[in-house]
């Protein structure tokens, strides 16, 4: 095994691993906002069953390995199966997510700009929503089990004196409206908020994982 | 309108030299300011596609200054970004004020302060070798990793053009100061910076 990430669900908590070679070079964590160890993961049940599982030996928690990861630019969607989906630096901007859990099939959009594009363009929310959603059925997704989460469209300046800087909010109703008229059930939110923030999306479970960039809270949901 | 894309080496070459205008006289503000050395890096002028902007950044948390910049007309010329690492916004926040404390109140006004000179030394700078004329607004503040910070100015950019040109230089001190700088000029001022380079 060389570059692969690993998705582990235990007793405790289910993080998900990448890893180099036979070392652990980063860790996401469901339990990180309550471990003792606070970031420098040393030891946990986790941590020692990715362990075991990187020298072959088999151990007694659920681990899955995804396809390698897949990270939207701005303005940008990526679609992929089975693989880790990212949007990293969201501040105004929104990481919107779809997926198919029947069928793995899931996509990442890095929306930029509120409303429809006349080109296509998709930077802006509708045009991205509409898009990756009929990439994702020509993939072979089902079409009623599509479902969205979304985060982002913060406010990250503390002192503004530019009015066009406050477009986290429109982003955040333009893709909640574009998903409610499209009838895409909306299984889970984060905007708002004065922090900026990195996505990621688990296809195995189905779990959006905000991570704040200045506060080091990380949420799963 | 100027086409990005068609910018040759010698017009990318006549953008540094006005970076490097600009940097020059916002290096020996800060120099002023807090009574040091400052060095310069020799600038950058990158034209980069949008959806890769996040990789042109340094990947830490910064204090972020944004000031954008009008003509005598009210149009938008673009947009002075100023990065301070976290570390060395604390040490000139806490340099100029000689106390090792801050309420963050008074280190976030600081920090607007030191970019607003800086802001202003680099656009009057180059606005005198173009002779035009650069208007800078107050300055607006955040803490974040940088593309968070700037997505909201590249949303507006965004909306004209898929590509943006970034002039990128550091200013960097003994005492472990380090500042990015980056000038993201709207298509106005672009067409009056190739204008320049044709009477050249």
């Amino acid at each position: 095994m060389s570059n692969c990430v690993l998705f582990v669900s235990g007793e405790s908590g289910k993080a998900i691993f990448l890893t180099s070679g036979d070392v652990l070079v980063k860790a996401c964590c469901s339990l990180s906002n309550t471990c003792s160890s606070r970031g420098s993961c040393r030891s946990c049940d986790l941590i020692n069953s990715v362990k075991s599982k990187l020298m072959g030996v088999k151990s007694g928690s659920n681990i899955k390995q995804l396809d390698g990861e897949l990270s939207a630019g701005i303005g940008e969607y990526k679609i992929g199966k089975n693989t880790l989906l990212e949007v990293m630096g969201l501040g105004s901007c929104i990481g919107v997510i779809l997926s198919d859990v029947s069928t793995g099939i899931c996509g990442i959009a890095h929306v930029l700009l509120p409303g429809a594009s006349n080109k296509g363009e998709t930077k802006y929310a509708e045009t991205a929503i509409e898009k990756m959603f009929e990439d994702m059925i020509k993939m072979g997704a089902r079409k009623s089990r599509i479902t969205a989460k979304f985060a982002g469209g913060a406010q990250v300046f503390k002192h503004m004196n530019l009015d066009i800087l406050k477009i986290g909010d429109r982003n955040a109703i333009s893709v909640e409206e574009t998903l409610i008229r499209k009838n895409i059930p909306i299984l889970a939110k984060d905007i708002g908020g004065d922090v900026g923030r990195n996505v990621i999306f688990n296809p195995v479970d189905g779990s959006m994982i905000v991570k704040y960039t200045t506060k080091g809270e990380v949420l799963w949901l | 309108m100027t086409d990005l894309n068609n910018l040759g080496e010698a017009e990318l070459d006549v953008l540094k030299e006005l970076g490097n205008i600009g940097t020059g006289h916002a290096a020996t503000a800060l120099s002023k300011l807090i009574n040091k050395d400052i060095y310069l890096s020799v600038p950058n002028v990158k034209i980069g596609e949008i959806k890769n902007l996040s990789r042109e950044f340094i990947g830490d948390v910064v204090a972020g200054v944004i000031i954008a910049l009008q003509d005598l007309e009210e149009n938008k010329s673009g947009y002075m970004y100023i990065m301070f690492p976290e570390k060395s916004a604390r040490k000139i926040a806490s340099d100029l004020f000689d106390m090792d404390e801050l309420d963050e109140e008074m280190y976030a006004s600081t920090i607007m302060e030191v970019g607003n000179i800086l802001s202003s030394a680099f656009c009057d700078a180059s606005a005198d070798f173009m002779n035009i004329v650069l208007l800078p607004s107050p300055p607006s503040f955040a803490v974040d990793v940088p593309t968070a910070v700037i997505d909201s100015v590249v949303s507006q950019m965004a909306k004209n053009s898929n590509h943006i040109i970034l002039f990128e230089t550091s200013l960097s001190s003994d005492s472990d100061i380090e500042i990015y700088l980056a000038l993201l000029p709207e298509s106005c001022l672009l067409d009056d910076m190739i204008k320049i380079m044709g009477q050249l």
